[in-house]
This record gives structure tokens, sequence and C-alpha cells, in this order.
């Protein structure tokens, strides 16, 4: 490739992606570096992927998360560059420089002129060391003071989990359904418990067919008020037929008509693909 | 808690532009680092969910993308172009790497990424997000899929023909023809 003959537009924004095979995205990276033009167009096709980024359905990430990324902004602080004065320019020292200064530069001293700064130096370096200790036991309080906060933090949002669980499994209210395989004998089976007003939801399946590695079964929350399904989550079974999706993330108040599950590309899909192998209502 | 930089008469930060609250993070003010993150937190995470579908993943991605701006805010130079829409992308290839769990590959790192909008502005921001929507949500259907099946899913364009059993070269154009079509309409 040179810089005379430019990157095929497709590959171009496939390189963008990072869907390219590595000889290629070598070969198109080693391009870039020659030619303006090219990267001018990958610039504006990632621009383009950009806006296209932002068309995802938003969704906040949980006030934890903010606390966290604090803590350790807060535990890696940054060292802010002091300005100094200038310093006068000093000789050159040196080795072997004859501008070097010996004994016989500095002025003669008494006995007491020669004791008295080294006491003066002495007291300063015992501080000094003294002072070192300090910071380094006071650093590392504060490291294991961070390292306890963040393992608090953790375990507290495990125990709201745990809860939430609790409260999605033992609810009064809860919605308890359990699935069949549709116009077929009910082998393989799945339960779903669901809070609506929480938006929690627990679905347990077992006896489920393997699937190829490239498809995935969907679970499905079907509104009540009639608009679209709302995805909730993909699961693969293990060797026994089991699987589950646990609390997924889901909006809440959303009272559920019915849950369904589809066979869908890996990765899933945003909406679901005929037919509904299971359903539940 | 947090050392603040500023000085008096600074304007608040959450009116303050991108390249203004990098500057201060640049020197270390954890208030400007906070503002950042309730700017562009819902974007990064949004995606990284998209993506990875894991809540618990997603936010792992969000803490390292944040965490990088914290330690490396030169590494963006606002001036080249948009925080915001380097932030989307950047969380978008994190997830995909967490996805088939490889090592960081970001050609977007050096990248000027045009942009006719001011993200740092919520309102025209939601405006961006708004007219994009209309955009895809106009786009055939075959495009929009295989887009997002490239974008979102990380698939390949041969996995996605696999897939579809549509040739290689029609799932090629399709990514390209949609992306197209959105550039279109926003320099229209």
């Amino acid at each position: 490739m040179n810089p005379a003959r430019h990157i095929d537009p497709d590959n171009l924004v496939l390189f963008a992606m990072q869907l390219l095979a590595n000889e290629e995205a070598q070969a198109i990276a080693a391009h870039m570096e020659e030619c303006p033009e090219c990267r001018r167009e990958l610039a504006e096709v990632q621009g383009d992927l950009a806006i296209y980024a932002h068309t995802v359905e938003m969704q906040s990430a949980s006030p934890q998360a903010r606390e966290r990324l604090l803590q350790h902004v807060a535990r890696e602080k940054k060292t802010i560059p002091i300005d100094v004065a200038a310093e006068p320019e000093l000789p050159s020292r040196g080795f072997g420089s004859r501008t070097s200064l010996t004994e016989d530069d500095l002025p003669k001293r008494g006995f007491a002129g020669s004791v008295f700064p080294w006491i003066g130096w002495a007291l300063a370096a015992g501080l000094a060391v003294t002072a070192g200790n300090l910071y380094l036991q006071r650093e590392t309080l504060k490291g294991s003071l961070a390292e306890q906060k963040d393992q608090i933090a953790q375990l507290s949002t495990d125990a709201a989990t745990a809860r939430a669980v609790m409260d999605t499994m033992t609810s009064r209210n809860a919605m308890r359904v359990t699935l069949t395989k549709a116009q077929a004998a009910p082998v393989p089976q799945a339960r779903a418990t669901y809070v609506a007003d929480k938006g929690s939801l627990i679905f347990q399946a077992n006896n489920m067919e393997p699937l190829q590695t490239a498809k995935v079964y969907e679970l499905w929350l079907i509104p009540a008020d009639g608009s679209n399904p709302i995805p909730a989550g993909t699961f693969h079974p293990d060797e026994h037929g089991n699987a589950s999706v646990i609390m997924p993330p889901l909006p809440k108040g959303i009272a559920a008509k019915a849950f369904g599950v589809t066979i869908e590309n890996a990765g899933g899909s945003q909406t679901p693909t005929l037919p509904i192998i299971m359903v539940g209502a | 808690m947090y050392r603040d930089t500023r000085i008096v008469n600074d304007p608040p930060l959450s009116t303050q532009d991108d390249a203004a609250l990098l500057a201060l993070v640049q020197r270390g003010d954890e208030y400007a680092m906070a503002s950042l993150f309730d700017r562009y937190s819902k974007v990064v995470y949004s995606v990284a969910l998209r993506v990875l579908r894991d809540p618990a993943a997603a936010e792992d991605v969000l803490q390292e993308i944040f965490m990088q701006i914290w330690r490396n805010p030169g590494g963006f130079v606002a001036t080249r172009g948009s925080l915001g829409g380097w932030l989307a992308v950047v969380s978008r290839n994190r997830s995909i790497d967490a996805l088939r769990r490889k090592r960081p590959m970001e050609p977007v790192d050096d990248m000027a990424l045009p942009s006719n909008y001011n993200l740092a502005d919520e309102a025209e921001r939601n405006s961006m997000i708004e007219k994009a929507r209309g955009v895809i949500h106009l786009l055939p259907v075959e495009q929009r899929k295989t887009l997002e099946m490239a974008f979102f899913d990380g698939l390949t364009h041969s996995e996605i023909a696999e897939m579809t059993g549509d040739p290689l070269g029609t799932v090629k154009t399709r990514i390209r023809s949609a992306l197209t079509t959105l550039r279109k309409a926003f320099t229209a």
C-alpha cells in the first residue's frame, strides 16, 4: 500500500471499528503514517462513530461508581509543579575541573568555628530522618485506609444486591411465572420472578436445549401496556441445560404482561426474532 | 476531600468547557474531575453496558476510562475535537476489547474527532442524540442491523456474513452506507 493508492473506504470503516485481522490492520496503520488524506478520512469516520455511539439507550451508572472513582482519584493525587525562583548561577563543579573548590579555597577556622556548624548539621539530619519516617508511616496508613474504604464500598454494594435478590425472591408482590416450551411437551422449563416497581427480575431455567456458539437465548419482558418487548438479558445453558438471568438492568415500574424467550445471534438483539420458543404469563 | 485549585472568581465548573476542566484536572483539581464524570459518565456507561450487557463489567470500563483521564489529561487535547465523542468511541472500543479479552488497541487515541456539536452542553448534546436516533431509525433495516452488529456487538464482517448469509461485500457496504447517511444528515 502506498500513499498514492488510498485505503478502500469500506475497509477504512472496519479499521476504525477494529474489526480487521491483525495483518490487514497493521498494513492500514502503516499507510496512515504516510497519508494525511486517509488520516483525515479516518478522523471523519471516528466522528461518525461517535455520533452513532450516542444513539444508545442512556442509562446511569450506580451512585457507588461515582464515589469509587473519586476515591481512586483522591488516592492518586497529583504532584503540582511549583515555580522556583531562579538560582544564582554556580561555578562548574565537574570532576577534575580546575574550578572545583578545594580546602585551600575555604577560609581557615578555629576549633569552635569547625565544630558548631557540624552540630547544627547533625541536628538537621536527625530531624530529616525522623520527618521522613513519619511521612512514610502517614502514607502507609493513608494507603491502607483508602483500601479499607474501597472494601467497605464493595461490601455495601454486594450487600445491597443480595438484599434486592432476597426481596425479589420473597416479596408477596412478586409475579411468579413458569414458562414452558410452546406447543410441545413441557420439558424445558423456566421460572421468572419479577417485581415491577423495583425492576428486579430473577429468571431460572432448566432442561434447556444446547445452542450453537454463535447463538444465545434472550429473555424478553413483554409490557402490559402493549409497548415493545424489552430485552432482559441473554444466556447460554450449562452442560446440564440450566441457566439463569439474575437482576438484569431493567427500567423500574414496567408492569409485565408476559415473559418470553427467543433465540438470537450472539450478543443478543433489541427486537425479538420469531419464533418465541418459551412464553409465560 | 477534593483538591480545588481554582481561583475564587472562576465560573462554576458545571458551565466550564471541556478544555478548561481538563486544564484543571491537569493541575490536580478533583472537583473538575467530578464535573467531567457528571457530564460524560452516562454516555460512557451506556455504551459499555450495551456492548457488555453486564452492569459490573460496564462500571469497570467506566472507571478505567475516567482514571485514564485523571492520570493523563494531556492524552486528549481538547482543541483537537470533541471530548464527548472521543469518550463514546473509547468506551465502545474498550468494551469490545473486554469482550474479546484482549489488550486495548486504540487508533482513536491520536485522532482529532470532528464535531459540529458542543457535546459539553447538555441541551445541544440531547438535540444531537435525538437527531442521530431519527436518522438511524430511518435507515433500511438491514443497514441498521448490520451497523449495530459491527459496532455494538463487535462482530467482524466475516462473522456477520456467516450469520446473515449475505455476501462479505454487501456487509461491508451496508456498514459504510449507514455511516455515510448519518454523516450527510449532520453536514447537510
